[in-house]
């Protein structure tokens, strides 16, 4: 009983020493951080409303007609895709645009994904070499065209070799001006390419790469590859995801690209210009957040090549696809994500407050240090100090409830606020009932949903530091149709 | 002030600034869901007039007679649909719609607009000028071509083009030019809309084929060969051999491929050598094919060896659309060595023929 004693009197002297140094700079740093979020949305609320003001005359008809205007080369690294395949592939064949080819990569699947694809295109092979613009790894086994000759798909069947050494052998194969990249899961509204594009269009001299808007399909309707019926997936994990991604990906990235200074696309809906693609050498199949660490890499490409550039983000139309509907499986995702955000930050730390680099090296790249990088760190230490402070009285009730309001309360309503702008912008969610799920899961999130993924990108960020290997993890999906049975990849989250 | 009442204000001020946040959601979808549906009510009894006009079917004018009286009121609702039908219908559709916006006074609103402080309202007048195809409005729609905005000379580029008359053909090569950091028209926008105006542009384009500026030249050479300007044919033979501008010689190259002669073969052919830039060779082997004269198989044939195999598998196709004896000559080198690149870029451009249906005409030809 004595021993117990001393021990909580220690720990209350040695949370009460540090809280008395800490204590004020936890507050600032949650103040900070969710300002900071809030002015990334001021900025992308800006941004969609300029967007939408140019709707009616952006020429989207032009475009989709056009003959003049650079092709588009879609690449869809594909392992053991079967469920799937055939139905995205039918999708993005029928996606509406000028000129564009289907370029699937077979990464060494061990499942039907190479006979659904011949059986229902009629693939054939032919002898059709494979240009070495960028280097790869994973041999090529074949090429298959459709016996029409006209269809215009690819199919290259490699050895297994990792999906980013996939894409770069996609973008060897693809013939025209643009590359995309589309996970085989993913699901693109039709006008897609056309609104993805419409960046290089515009200004194709200085866009390099633009980034499309990623959007959770869990819950919604799929017919055919396309997306039917807008609707909220069942599992509360699943509401959470759809909030956060409204928030971080729709919203920040949209802030970013506003301010210029656009760091990550996502990897499972990315376009690139061909030519830059293969200046800096395609994807780095040894990074785990391959998609950051190509920006990051084209940046610093650009800029020390005293290029004008830009690095854009589009917000609508989207590509949805699927969010983790297990604990288990979103844990891997975060853990690899952050692993990735380290390993990248790290290998450009020459470009941290550097100011050859503008915004993207004295604000953006701080920014992902302070605020992503560091983030789970601080938010855990903070909410433990605390509670444990609370509990052990050293931290005061006013301050606990401060701490809460600064750190969760203004969370929640920078989230609200990001639902304002979705709701006032795009309105895809069209049920009151999905509404309501939306608004219950922004105040959920705080309880154990954001400690959760903070400790399990802290993991990933350790794994890191102790050089352990990096793995993709597997990822169980549902599949588009109600009816398809849950399979695995290997691949293909966002 | 102490900590508790600092944390009532802040508490109080995020706890006032998340109901307003749901509030505004809330106002928002309610109010979307009413103008809706106003909107289908009050729409309902002139969407049969309107699909009636642009059909084609109102041949006694009564549709046009109808929707030309709405009130303004059933006008705001009605407008966005007219102008959505207008960039998808031709003809007598198109000049209907075009004169029931006129009848509600929207060529007039948008003429005025054209001066507006606003860019979106200067493109908006732009763009809807453009769509109804007013031959009166190109004039007006011209100086936009030099506004502030890029958005602005963008739209009034295409409106221009949709319009179609040759006399803004100029003004759309002088917007090509990035003057005092504004960055001119995307070459395609302006290619696509000096193509739109059809081969009342020849003479503007042999000026600007003689331009300072290599963008101007670039997009008169695209649209030499898009377009099919025969007169242009010496001066970009001249531009392939000697600009400066790579962007420049590639479109050449591309144009003589599709308007040049039978000497262009072997000025095409010159530029295939791997002395020149990678992005020119692969562009030559490719117009090599589109000009299909048979003085270019040998060399072509020689190409499928090239360590660029980009390059060899163009020279490939290019020999099968030359035809007969192209072909010939890929079956030849498919069989002389069969395992050298020769024969895989051949085999290949064969297969591919064989699929397309190319193969039976050629021999069927023969």
């Amino acid at each position: 009983m004595m021993i117990q004693f001393d021990f909580l009197w220690g720990l209350a002297r040695v949370v009460s020493a540090i809280m008395s140094v800490v204590a004020g700079p936890v507050l600032i740093y949650f103040l900070v951080v969710n300002t900071s979020l809030l002015m990334l949305m001021g900025l992308a609320g800006w941004e969609f409303v300029r967007q939408n003001r140019r709707k009616s005359y952006a020429g989207s008809e032009q475009m989709a007609a056009s003959q003049l205007g650079q092709g588009v080369s879609v690449v869809v690294p594909a392992h053991n895709e079967e469920v799937v395949i055939v139905t995205s592939v039918q999708a993005l064949l029928a996606l509406r645009f000028g000129r564009h080819e289907v370029i699937v990569v077979d990464d060494g699947s061990t499942d039907a994904t190479f006979e659904r694809l011949r059986g229902a295109f009629d693939l054939v092979p032919v002898r059709r070499e494979i240009p070495g613009d960028v280097t790869t790894r994973g041999a090529v086994i074949d090429v298959h065209v459709p016996r029409d000759g006209r269809t215009r798909l690819v199919l290259v069947r490699k050895k297994n070799s990792g999906r980013s050494d996939s894409i770069n052998v996609g973008i060897n194969a693809s013939i025209e001006s643009l590359v995309v990249f589309i996970d085989a899961d993913s699901i693109l509204e039709p006008d897609a390419l056309i609104s993805v594009t419409k960046p290089f269009a515009d200004d194709p001299t200085r866009v390099v790469a633009t980034g499309g808007v990623i959007r959770a399909i869990n819950g919604c309707k799929v017919v055919d590859g396309r997306m039917v019926e807008v609707k909220l997936g069942k599992p509360w994990l699943v509401r959470i995801q759809v909030v956060e991604y409204l928030r971080a990906f729709m919203l920040g990235r949209s802030g970013w690209s506003r301010f210029g200074a656009l760091i990550l696309i996502s990897g499972a809906f990315g376009m690139f210009r061909r030519d830059v693609l293969v200046e800096v050498g395609g994807l780095d199949p040894d990074s785990i957040g391959e998609d950051f660490e190509l920006v990051m890499r084209i940046h610093r490409h650009m800029i020390d090549n005293g290029r004008d550039y830009r690095v854009q983000f589009v917000a609508e139309p989207v590509s949805w696809t699927e969010v983790p509907v297990t604990a288990t499986v979103l844990r891997s995702q975060r853990k690899r994500w952050h692993r990735g955000l380290w390993e990248t930050l790290w290998k450009y730390r020459g470009m941290l407050l550097n100011p050859r680099y503008g915004r993207v090296g004295l604000v953006a790249i701080p920014y992902y240090w302070t605020f992503e990088l560091i983030a789970p760190f601080l938010e855990l230490a903070g909410f433990v100090l605390v509670v444990l402070g609370f509990a052990l009285g050293v931290v005061s009730t006013p301050y606990a409830l401060m701490f809460m309001a600064v750190a969760y309360g203004y969370a929640t309503l920078v989230t609200l606020v990001a639902m304002a702008i979705e709701e006032l912008s795009f309105h895809k969610y069209r049920r009151w009932r999905d509404l309501g799920a939306i608004l219950m899961a922004a105040l959920l999130e705080n309880l154990g949903y954001r400690q959760a993924t903070a400790w399990w990108r802290l993991e990933g960020w350790w794994a890191s530091l102790r050089g352990k290997k990096p793995v993709w993890g597997t990822m169980t999906r549902q599949g588009f149709g109600d009816d398809s049975p849950a399979r695995a990849s290997l691949s293909g989250d966002v | 002030m102490s900590a508790g009442r600092t944390f009532l204000i802040v508490g109080a001020a995020i706890g006032l600034a998340c109901a307003s946040a749901i509030i505004v959601v809330a106002i928002a979808k309610l109010r979307r869901g009413r103008v809706a549906a106003r909107s289908r009510a009050m729409l309902a009894p002139y969407r049969h007039s309107l699909i009636t006009m642009v059909s084609g079917e109102d041949d006694d004018g009564q549709a046009r007679e109808a929707l030309s009286a709405v009130p303004a009121p059933i006008w705001v609702c009605l407008r966005p649909s007219v102008v959505a039908f207008l960039p998808k219908v031709r003809g007598l559709p198109a000049d209907n719609l075009g004169e029931l916006m006129r009848a509600h006074g929207e060529i007039d609103e948008a003429t005025r607009r054209l001066t507006s402080r606003s860019a979106v309202r200067r493109a908006r007048a732009a763009y809807l000028l453009g769509l109804v195809r007013d031959p009166a409005s190109a004039a007006l729609v011209l100086p936009l071509l030099s506004d502030h905005v890029a958005d602005v000379r963008l739209v009034a580029a295409r409106a221009l083009g949709t319009i179609g008359d040759p006399a803004a053909a100029s003004g759309i090569l002088d917007a090509l030019r990035t003057q005092n950091g504004q960055i001119g028209l995307p070459a395609w926008v302006a290619a696509e809309a000096l193509l739109a105006m059809g081969p009342g542009i020849g003479p503007v384009l042999q000026i600007g084929l003689a331009s300072k500026d290599p963008a101007v030249r670039n997009v008169c050479a695209k649209v030499a060969g898009h377009g099919t300007y025969l007169s242009t044919v010496p001066q970009l033979r001249v531009l392939l051999a000697t600009d400066s501008d790579g962007d420049v010689r590639v479109s050449s190259a591309v144009a003589l491929g599709r308007v040049g002669g039978a000497h262009d073969a072997a000025i095409l052919l010159r530029h295939t050598d791997a002395s020149e830039p990678t992005v020119l060779r692969r562009t030559c082997a490719t117009a090599l094919g589109d000009l299909g004269q048979r003085e270019s198989l040998e060399a072509l044939a020689g190409l499928l060896a090239d360590d660029d195999r980009r390059l060899a598998e163009r020279a490939a196709d290019s020999l099968v659309r030359i035809g007969t004896e192209g072909i010939a000559r890929l079956r030849e080198a498919a069989v002389t060595t069969p395992q050298g690149p020769s024969a895989r870029a051949a085999g290949c451009a064969l297969e591919l023929a064989g699929l397309r249906g190319q193969l039976a005409v050629s021999l069927t030809g023969s």
